[in-house]
């Protein structure tokens, strides 16, 4: 992919309209398209000038530390213009959905109803992924502000996020092509998605999630040691960024622009011999194993008690202390105490860095590269564009979290708080006004 | 080296304070949002002599304003004092507003005190956009003048100074000094191991004008090492104690501590615990550690397999949790430890020369192994604590902590590895450590009896191939550094002296390390701070 500008040109052409939805196909450079949805009835005509647009681009799996200016030079460029927020951090489950769900709600999970990736749903009996719209129990900024007469937009490079996310925003791109085994779209397609949403629509926000990061992070063998494969997804999506960047200037737009720059999670990297099966640790009390179901999401796994009623409180307590004294558990821990709700079931184990969880077998999860336990909270997170909105050149030592994008952006519209509050805080420290 | 030589404010300028009612000085100390402590000593007659147990019980009066002419004065009180705390008065102005600078007196007789400068911290959760904090450690009195706490006193840009210990020795003359000159001969004339004579020393050290311009100039926060009590102390012993012939140890050691707590502007009394945490708005929390009263005895050498043993500590049970629940992922950002010997690990190469490994040794203590130093008074003596500290910060991604250092008398910037293993090919630090140098205290040259940045040059290059996680390493120079810490960055400066006996010596910047945010590495800075 070369980091020359891609010319988007605007709409061409509309068409037919299935359902209630109506497509729109973008033509770009090279003979390429992208085709963008959008609710019935939604005008596709440019909103007025003379108002703020704001972006929020999630750098999936991104550590804080890996955005420096040999490696990733337009993305360190973008924080050193804005305003950094360098304790920033993701919030339980460290996983992909759940997070993007906290940015787009500002509310953790135990009211969204969003606590991980993957989840033993009870009703259905099996473990799942929670990508269908019906699992996020709240409204999101993307219907919000649409509420409030601003359109919105959704690029998101994850087949599961576009699931979640559904047909929430005005606008929303359906990842495609998608890669096989990773189930996303390539930075590169995704951001021509991206530059073809602002070419055509032109949506006062727009939410666009970038997966080559995180997929080629879980990925990466050498991500122990040389982690060059991971460098060199870095040095692509930086390539994206910047091509977004410039297509803000070349269209006249930037400085109408506020663009909030964050990851969802971070990464960490384990040796095959660092493996924790908490199935394989039950193996001797067939008793607690087979009443125990678990929904493995990397670094974390959510343990459901299935058995009789009468036996799950000291069932529960027997498997917290087998797990807990495994040398590659970190702690275990109650839905309660890291918020997470009744989707999250009983107990939840994190393993330490350098380790991962691999369950029901020990051949489950043979990727290095992993997510969900505390050694993956660190996160990118910082606040830029040409706006006059945005502060300049200055660092916070503000606790910024995932949960803050909502409040942050809606702010700028004048979003008032959903029914019972944020659990989010808006980091205004970032903004003149 | 850079910048041009500073002398600073004569120290004659302050003679004026080593005499009468007030004659060792003022100080404040252990800044808090809505208070401080105010410290001094009083000698009301002229028996009062300290640690003499002479004279009456007498009531000083304070008073705290917010501007240097006493015009506005926002807290006043009397404290008594008498000859069972020799004296010395310590009190904590209370309902002061956060991150405020205030000036603080004492009066007695109709006669006052020097008056102090000292600021508040910022409030719980504030935002804070910068604090600069003096660093120092290891001030012998015998080994020269106290150059460094004035230049510091002149800087008039301090929020507190951190003293890590070391702030006086034990010594008799003769037994410890600059090489082989004694500058200044120790009061009394040997060795501390009573309560009279660490209060006597204490007041000695008090009477230094450099000393007292610093303690006038901002708040310290202190901790100990060893010298205030002996060389090597540890919960039942030190390397420089003989029981019988200087009594049993528990009873030195609580004489030391008594006499700190009595004449250390610090919140800390006999009985109680000195480890305690000041924060600092929503910039920086700072843990100052004690690593002396609750250790087990150092290891034999290093290949002793007390060295790994998960059943011996350098901090007790309780401080270790206690530092484990500082070092979080909440709170203030940056997570600051006042640490008095070095964690980060070092291992001295064989290839030195027989001369070279002596001379390391005699500065880092310790034992040897076939003829190579090892220091199992640091960290390094204590690998199972050092492992739990790392493995804490690694497992719950605990970003921007910075021990700071004193004890080994010479400067140190330095990643504390993840794993020093992989660290070569990783790079991987979990945190960052910085080490200030000694104010007077011997270092490698004076060891090796050879002029400063010669044969030592060598021997710091030769451990720094041997431990890439060293960045930084100063084995000859004297002086101090000066801490700047943002949301972006903490950054040290190590300044230098020209001379340590020479009472107006000069001082110039030598070279300045980075630890930007969420990096825990340290990297060479450009320039001179503002």
């Amino acid at each position: 992919m070369s980091g020359s500008p891609r010319q988007v040109t605007p709409a061409s052409s509309r068409l037919s309209t299935p359902g209630r939805r109506q497509f729109l196909r973008i033509a770009a450079a090279g003979g390429a398209a992208v085709v963008l949805s959008a609710a019935q009835g939604t005008a596709w005509a440019a909103p007025a000038a003379g108002r703020t647009r704001s972006y929020v681009l999630v750098v999936d799996g991104c550590r804080p530390d890996e955005i420096t200016p040999a490696l990733t030079p337009r993305l360190a460029a973008l924080r050193d213009a804005g305003t950094n927020f360098p304790a920033a951090r993701s919030l339980p489950v460290m996983e992909t959905i759940p997070n993007h769900v906290m940015m787009m709600t500002g509310v953790r999970p135990d009211r969204s109803g969003v606590p991980a990736n993957a989840i033993f749903d009870r009703a259905e009996g099996v473990v799942r992924d929670l990508d269908r719209p019906t699992d996020l129990h709240l409204p999101t900024l993307l219907e919000r502000l649409q509420e409030r007469g601003f359109t919105t937009g959704s690029v998101l490079s994850k087949k599961y996020l576009y699931g979640i996310f559904g047909t929430r925003a005005s606008y929303r791109w359906e990842p495609q092509p998608l890669l096989p085994v990773t189930g996303h779209a390539p930075d590169a397609a995704t951001m021509d998605a991206l530059l073809a949403m602002v070419s055509g629509p032109d949506p006062d926000f727009v939410f666009t999630n970038l997966g080559d990061i995180d997929r080629v992070g879980h990925s990466d063998l050498s991500g122990t040691t040389l982690r060059a494969a991971r460098e060199a997804a870095l040095a692509d999506t930086d390539l994206q960024v910047g091509r977004f960047i410039d297509h803000l200037r070349n269209a006249g737009k930037w400085d109408s622009s506020v663009v909030m720059v964050l990851a969802d999670h971070s990464m960490d990297w384990s040796i095959p011999s660092n493996l924790i099966s908490i199935n394989l640790i039950l193996q001797p009390r067939p008793e607690l194993q087979s009443n125990i179901t678990i929904a493995q999401n990397g670094g974390a796994d959510l343990l459901y008690w299935t058995g009789p009623e009468p036996d799950r409180a000291a069932g529960l307590a027997a498997v917290a202390q087998l797990v807990s004294a495994h040398e590659g558990v970190l702690s275990v821990n109650t839905p309660a105490d890291l918020r997470l709700g009744d989707e999250a079931g009983d107990l939840v184990a994190y393993c330490r860095a350098g380790w991962r969880f691999s369950d029901p077998y020990v051949a489950s999860n043979p990727i290095p590269g992993n997510h969900g336990h505390p050694a993956t909270e660190p996160i990118p997170f910082f606040v830029t564009g040409g706006s006059p909105l945005v502060v300049k050149g200055a660092v916070s030592s503000e606790a910024a979290r995932t949960a803050d994008v909502a409040p942050t952006i809606g702010g700028i519209y004048g979003l008032k708080a959903p029914a019972g509050g944020y659990d989010g805080t808006a980091r205004r420290s970032a903004f003149t006004a | 080296m850079a910048g041009a030589m500073a002398t600073g404010t004569p120290a004659g300028a302050f003679s004026a304070s080593q005499t009468g009612l007030f004659g060792h000085g003022i100080a404040s100390g252990d800044p808090m949002p809505g208070s401080v402590l105010l410290w001094t000593r009083v000698t009301p007659t002229p028996e009062s002599l300290p640690g003499s147990g002479a004279g009456p019980d007498v009531s000083v009066q304070w008073e705290v304003s917010a501007d240097a002419a006493f015009t506005k004065v926002v807290a006043r009180g009397t404290v008594p004092t008498g000859p069972a705390r020799d004296h010395t008065v310590k009190v904590v102005a209370g309902r002061l507003l956060p991150a405020t600078s205030y000036w603080y007196r004492f009066t007695f007789g109709g006669e006052a005190s020097p008056v102090g400068r000292t600021r508040t911290a910022p409030a719980a959760g504030a935002a804070v956009n910068r604090l600069k904090f003096g660093v120092v450690s290891c001030a012998n009195w015998q080994a020269g003048y106290f150059s460094s706490y004035r230049h510091l006193a002149a800087r008039g840009d301090l929020d507190a100074v951190l003293h890590l210990g070391d702030y006086l020795y034990e010594y008799a003359p003769g037994d410890y000094q600059a090489r082989d000159v004694v500058v200044r001969p120790h009061d009394p004339a040997f060795e501390m191991t009573q309560l009279e004579h660490y209060r006597r020393r204490h007041a000695q050290y008090k009477t230094d004008p450099d000393l007292q311009a610093l303690h006038a100039a901002a708040p310290f926060i202190v901790t100990w090492d060893d010298h205030e009590s002996a060389n090597d102390a540890w919960r039942g012993g030190a390397e420089n104690h003989t029981p019988g012939v200087e009594g049993d140890w528990s009873e030195r050691f609580a004489a030391a501590h008594q006499a700190y707590a009595e004449w250390m502007p610090v919140r800390y009394e006999p009985g109680g615990q000195i480890y305690r945490r000041l924060d600092f708005g929503s910039l920086a929390s700072l843990s100052m550690l004690d690593l002396r009263s609750y250790r087990d005895q150092q290891a034999a050498n290093g290949t002793d397999p007390a060295v790994g043993s998960p059943a011996r500590t350098i901090t007790g049970a309780a401080q270790m949790d206690w530092l484990l629940g500082n070092l979080k992922s909440t709170g203030p950002q940056w997570k600051l430890v006042g640490n008095p010997v070095m964690i980060a690990p070092v291992r001295i190469p064989s290839t030195l020369s027989t001369a070279e490994l002596a001379g390391v040794q005699k500065l880092m203590g310790g034992t040897s192994i076939g003829g190579v130093p090892y220091n199992v008074d640091q960290w390094d003596g204590y690998e199972a604590d050092r492992n739990r500290v790392v493995r804490h910060l690694r497992d719950n991604a605990v970003k921007d902590t910075v021990f700071l250092t004193g004890d080994i008398h010479s400067g140190w910037a330095c990643d504390i590895p993840a794993d020093p293993a992989s660290y070569p090919a990783t790079g991987d630090s979990v945190a960052a450590e910085l080490v200030c140098t000694s104010v007077t205290s011997d270092n490698l040259d004076d060891i090796l009896n050879v002029p400063p940045r010669t044969g030592s040059v060598g021997v710091e290059n030769a451990i720094k191939a041997a431990n890439p996680h060293v960045k930084y390493l100063d084995f000859d120079s004297h002086g101090y550094s000066v801490l700047d810490i943002t949301a972006a960055g903490v950054r040290m400066d190590w300044y230098v002296l020209a001379e340590r006996t020479s009472a107006g010596s000069g001082t110039a910047l030598s070279t300045s390390f980075n630890v930007q945010a969420n990096t825990g590495k340290v990297t060479p800075a450009q320039g001179e701070l503002e």
